[in-house]
C-alpha cells in the first residue's frame, strides 16, 4: 500500500464501516456481473459508485439490499452479516435503498406513502390496532408530524395531500428521498438520484443529501453525472466489469488513466 | 342546532348519495311489499339475511383483493369451511357425533378457515400473485373434491342436516316459534356479523397495518426495501379475509340449517368477485354495496321466474344480466361503484380525517 490518494481496487479494513461486501458475487447465465466485490462504506461518508453502463452498480446495489442472492462472498451492514436475507432484513438492519425508476404509490398521497417510512409501528400489528389503541394514535400522530416536518425540510410540503401519481419524476425523487428518511437508515444506497431530474433541482438534492449527511446518515451513491458526484462524494469507488477498479478522492479519480480507459472518453467528461 | 344526518348527507360525493338514495329507495320498495303481501314475511327477512351474508363475502375478498391485491379464487371454500366447520360439530346428523353449541361451532369453522389458510399461504404468498390464484383455484376444488369424496366425515354428497338454530340454545331465544320470528332473529344475527366485521376492517384497513398492505398490494419491492415483511402482512390479509368469508358461512349454516357440498359452487366465487369489483376495490362501503346488489341479482331473478313463463331461462338470463352490469359498470366507471378514496391515516391525527 502508498500513500497514494487512489488505491488500485477498494480500499477495505476501514476503521468504521456501516457496510462491509467481501468476495461477492453473481452471475446471470454465463454473465459474471459481479466478480468478487469487495467494499467499504466508512460511517459518515457519501461514497460515490461510478462505473461505465452495464458495468455492474445497480445489481451490487440489489445483491446488498437483499433483492438479489448473491452466489457467494458476504455482505455485514453494522457488522451484522445480512448475506441472502430477505430486503426487510437488511432494511431494519439499517440499510434501506432507493429505486433506479422512481416508484409511484397508486392511490396514496404524498403524506400518506411518507407515513409508510418510519419503522416497527405498533399499528402495524393487527392485535395492536385493536388492543392498544392510545399507543397507535400517539405514534400515528407524531409520525404525521415528523413527515410534514421532513416535507417541508425537502420543500415539498405543498404536495402533501396530492395523489403520489401526480407528481413529475423529480419531484417523486424527492419524496423518495424523504420517504428513506423516515426509516432512520444507518445508510442510505440511492441509484442515480438526479436521472432526468432539472439542474436546479439536481442541486437541491446535492444540499438536502449533504444535510442529512451532516445529521449522521451515510450515502452509498449511483450516479452517472460526473460533475454532481466528484462534488458530492468522497471517496468515489469505480466498478469496471464486475469488479472494483479503482478507489479514492474525486480529484484522482477523475484524472486516472484506468478509469478513464473504462469509459473509453465517454460520460467522464460529458 | 345541527341534524347529524343533514350534515352526513352533505359530506357525501355524488356517487355515495346516489348510492343511499338507490339503496333507500329499494328497501322501502321491499317495506312496501312485505307490507302488502307481494313478499311473503318470512321470504323477505331471508332475503335480509342472504344480503347480510354476502356482504360479508364481500367484506372478506375486499381485504384480499381490495387491501392487499391477493387473487383469490377459494372465496366459496372458505365459506365453505365455516359452514362445514360448525355443521360438524353442531348438527344432530353430524357423522363426527358431536351436537357442541353453534357459539363453539362458530369459533370451530373460523379456526379451521384460518389454519386452512395458513397452509395455502405459506408455500405460495413469497411467491409471485399469480401462484395465489392458481393455488386457490385448486383448493378450492380440492376442499370440494374432499367434503363429497370422504363420506365418513362429511356425508358426502348428502350433506349434513339437522344443524341447531343459531339461538336454539338461548334462554327466551331459542323458544321462539319457527318461520318469520327466527327469520327475524337471524337477521339480528347477521346485522351484529355486519357491524362487528365492518368496523374491525374499517379499523384495520385506516391504521398503518392497512397502509403497509396497500403498500404491498401498489409495490411490494418498495415495501420490501422500507423495511416491510411482506409476506408477514399477506398472510394477515390473507387470514383475516378468509376468517370473514367462513363468518359468513357459518351463518349460512345455521340460516338454511342445513349444507351440502353443492352449495361450493365456485359460480359462488364469481359472483363476489363481481361484487368486490362492481363496489369498488379496496373500499368497505362498495363491498358493502357489491354484496346488496349481488343479492339483488341472485335473489332478484329468481323472484321474477315466479312471474315469467315456465319455460323461461332464468338461471342463463341471471348470468346475462351479471355480465352485462359488469361490462356497463367497468365501462362507465372503472374503479367501481363506490372507489376507495381515504388516505388510510388513523382517523383523529388529522384535520379532516376524522370519523
Ligand atoms: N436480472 C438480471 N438478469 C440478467 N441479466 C441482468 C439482470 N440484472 C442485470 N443484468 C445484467 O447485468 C449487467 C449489469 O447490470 P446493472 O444494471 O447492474 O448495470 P449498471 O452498472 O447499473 O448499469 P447502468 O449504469 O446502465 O444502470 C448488465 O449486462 C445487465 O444486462
Ligand atoms: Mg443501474
Amino acid at each position: 500500500m502508498s500513500d497514494d490518494a487512489i488505491a488500485d481496487g477498494p480500499v477495505t479494513g476501514k476503521p468504521d464501516p456501516v457496510l462491509e461486501v467481501r468476495g461477492l458475487e453473481k452471475a446471470f447465465g454465463g454473465l459474471q456481473v459481479t466478480d468478487d466485490v469487495d467494499l467499504d462504506v466508512e460511517r459518515g461518508t457519501i461514497t460515490g459508485l461510478i462505473g461505465p453502463n452495464g458495468a455492474g452498480k445497480s445489481t451490487l446495489f440489489n445483491l446488498v439490499s437483499g433483492f438479489y442472492e448473491p452466489d457467494g462472498g458476504t455482505v455485514r451492514v453494522n457488522g451484522t452479516a445480512v448475506t441472502g436475507a430477505e430486503p426487510h432484513a437488511v432494511a431494519n438492519a439499517g440499510l434501506v435503498r432507493t429505486f433506479q425508476t422512481p416508484r409511484k404509490l397508486e392511490g396514496m398521497t404524498v403524506r400518506e406513502a411518507m407515513l409508510v417510512g418510519p419503522q416497527h409501528q405498533t399499528g402495524e400489528s393487527v392485535l395492536s390496532v385493536f388492543t392498544n389503541r392510545g399507543q397507535v394514535v400517539a405514534e400515528e400522530r407524531a409520525n404525521l408530524e415528523r413527515a410534514m416536518e421532513t416535507l417541508e425540510r425537502f420543500e415539498i410540503a405543498r404536495f402533501a395531500d396530492t395523489p403520489a401519481t401526480e407528481l413529475s419524476g423529480g419531484q417523486m425523487k424527492l419524496v423518495e428521498l424523504a420517504r428513506a428518511t423516515m426509516t432512520d437508515p444507518d445508510i442510505l444506497l440511492l441509484d442515480e438520484p438526479i436521472a432526468g431530474v432539472n439542474p436546479t433541482l439536481a442541486n437541491k438534492l446535492k444540499g438536502f443529501i449533504r444535510d442529512l449527511n451532516d445529521d449522521g446518515i451515510t450515502f452509498l451513491v449511483i450516479e452517472h453525472d460526473m460533475d454532481f458526484i466528484m462534488d458530492l462524494a468522497d471517496p468515489i469507488v469505480v466498478l469496471d466489469q464486475g469488479s472494483v477498479l479503482v478507489e479514492g478522492d474525486p480529484g484522482s479519480v477523475r484524472t486516472d488513466d484506468r478509469v478513464i480507459d473504462a469509459y473509453l472518453g465517454g460520460p467522464l467528461d460529458e | 342546532m345541527t341534524n347529524p344526518i343533514r350534515a352526513w348527507y352533505a359530506g357525501l360525493t355524488d356517487a355515495e348519495s346516489n348510492v343511499a338514495w338507490s339503496v333507500g329507495v329499494l328497501f322501502v320498495l321491499f317495506v312496501l311489499g312485505v307490507a302488502s303481501g307481494v313478499i311473503n314475511l318470512s321470504y323477505g327477512l331471508y332475503l335480509l339475511a342472504l344480503a347480510g351474508m354476502y356482504v360479508l363475502l364481500s367484506l372478506g375478498l375486499n381485504v384480499h383483493w381490495g387491501y392487499a391485491g391477493l387473487i383469490d379464487f377459494s372465496v366459496a371454500a372458505f365459506w365453505g369451511l365455516g359452514a362445514y366447520g360448525t355443521a360438524l360439530v353442531s348438527a344432530r346428523d353430524s357423522p363426527l357425533g358431536f351436537t357442541v353449541d353453534p357459539i363453539v361451532g362458530l369459533v370451530v369453522g373460523l379456526a379451521l378457515a384460518a389454519a386452512v389458510a395458513v397452509i395455502i399461504g405459506i408455500p405460495t404468498l413469497r411467491l409471485r400473485s399469480d401462484y395465489l390464484a392458481i393455488a386457490t383455484l385448486g383448493l378450492a376444488e380440492v376442499i370440494r373434491s374432499v367434503i363429497n369424496n370422504q363420506s365418513t366425515w362429511t356425508n358426502g354428497p348428502s350433506g349434513i342436516l339437522g344443524l341447531p338454530l343459531f339461538f336454539g340454545t338461548w334462554p327466551i331465544l331459542g323458544d321462539v316459534p319457527r318461520g318469520a320470528p327466527t327469520y327475524a332473529l337471524d337477521v339480528c344475527l347477521v346485522a351484529v356479523f355486519v357491524g362487528v366485521t365492518y368496523w374491525a376492517l374499517r379499523r384495520l384497513h385506516l391504521s398503518p397495518w392497512g397502509r403497509t398492505v396497500r403498500t404491498i398490494r401498489a409495490d411490494e419491492d418498495l415495501a420490501e426495501a422500507l423495511g416491510k415483511n411482506a409476506f408477514r402482512f399477506k398472510m394477515e390479509a390473507f387470514v383475516v379475509g378468509c376468517v370473514v368469508m367462513a363468518l359468513a358461512g357459518v351463518f349460512y349454516a345455521h340460516l338454511q340449517l342445513a349444507i351440502t357440498p353443492g352449495a361450493l359452487d365456485p359460480t359462488q366465487t364469481f359472483y363476489v368477485w363481481i361484487a368486490v369489483i362492481l363496489g369498488g376495490s379496496g373500499s368497505n362501503r362498495g363491498a358493502f354495496f357489491g354484496g346488496l346488489v349481488l343479492v339483488l341479482i341472485v335473489q332478484g331473478t329468481r323472484f321474477l321466474g315466479g312471474v315469467l313463463p315456465s319455460n323461461f331461462p332464468s338461471a342463463a338470463v341471471r348470468l346475462l344480466v351479471i355480465g352485462v352490469l359488469i361490462i356497463a359498470v367497468m365501462y362507465a366507471r372503472q374503479e367501481g361503484v363506490l372507489p376507495a378514496q381515504h388516505e388510510l391515516i388513523t382517523p383523529g391525527t388529522t384535520e379532516g380525517n376524522d370519523e
